[in-house]
């Protein structure tokens, strides 16, 4: 099963994201990834993304968030990262605002890499050294150094 | 009812009781809170070991997340290091449920949930 690192292309990764607004955040991240040709059908990943948002939460609290959709306008399983300086309301559990997104996109079939992926990033996210890493990253090279440092 | 906290742990039992929490979440339009407690035992262990154990306790709640969202179940993750049992009757009451699911293998001491916590508890089998 491949890696966080692996599943995270360079392009998709958005130190300083312009959105303030939830959606208008997860549309900006979506962008590189219609870009690469992983997300095949924008509007139907982007329409299944929303009603999951709008339906529980993807804040996992600790200033990170994971919105995520598996569906068939995805063609591989891939990643996309963004950064907020002024955090993004995700309505996590603890209140507070993210800083930390990171979008997860999966096609329909492949459950199984889909919830790994997404167990994998959690689990990597509630470390401290981590998020602590991933917002003093400089440079697309240093989020992806802090990820590999830290998978097992 | 609006809110139900169901305890997560990897028994042979847990399909029924997470299957029977959702299928009432549905039928009352409740938000579950789904909550798996990595116990105080795992950071004992070595490092990868106690690493597995998050990463297995994320990949069964996000299983569960998952079935929620195919049925229109409202549904929050939540995990926690510590006394299962703590954990259980604190959140319960930080989140307001109203109702604990477990299911009935689950390694809690049953009587124990029953006499500590305030909220009506629903064991599965």
């Amino acid at each position: 099963m491949a890696k966080i690192s692996e599943l995270l292309p360079r392009s998709a990764i958005l130190l300083n994201l312009r959105s303030k607004e939830k959606f208008e955040v997860i549309n900006e991240l979506v962008g590189p990834l219609v870009a690469t040709g992983s997300i095949t059908e924008e509007s139907e990943f982007v329409s299944a993304i929303a009603r999951r948002e709008n339906m529980e939460s993807t804040g996992i609290g600790l200033g990170v968030a994971i919105p995520h959709a598996r569906t068939k306008a995805v063609a591989n399983t891939v990643l996309a990262f963004g950064r907020s300086d002024s955090g993004v309301d995700f309505n996590s559990l603890d209140g507070k605002p993210s800083h930390l997104i990171f979008l997860i996109a999966a096609p329909e079939e492949q459950k199984t890499e889909y919830i790994m992926t997404l167990a994998r990033l959690s689990k990597l996210l509630r470390k401290d050294e981590v998020r602590i890493g991933l917002n003093k990253a400089g440079s697309p090279d240093d989020v992806v150094r802090v990820i590999v440092q830290h998978e097992s | 009812m609006e809110r139900i906290l169901l305890y997560v742990e990897d028994t042979p039992g847990m399909p029924n009781a997470v299957g029977w929490a959702l299928r009432l979440a549905k039928g009352m339009s409740c938000r579950v809170f789904a909550l798996a407690v990595i116990t105080p035992d795992a950071p004992r262990r070595r490092d990868t070991q106690a690493s597995d154990a998050e990463e297995h306790a994320w990949s069964s709640l996000y299983e569960i997340e998952d079935d929620a969202f195919q049925q229109n179940v409202r549904i929050s993750l939540l995990i926690e290091t510590g006394d299962a049992l703590q954990q259980l009757i604190d959140l319960s009451a930080s989140y307001d449920a109203e109702l604990i699911v477990a299911s009935a293998d689950c390694r809690l001491t049953c009587s124990e949930l029953v006499r500590q916590s305030r909220r009506p508890v629903v064991f599965v089998k």
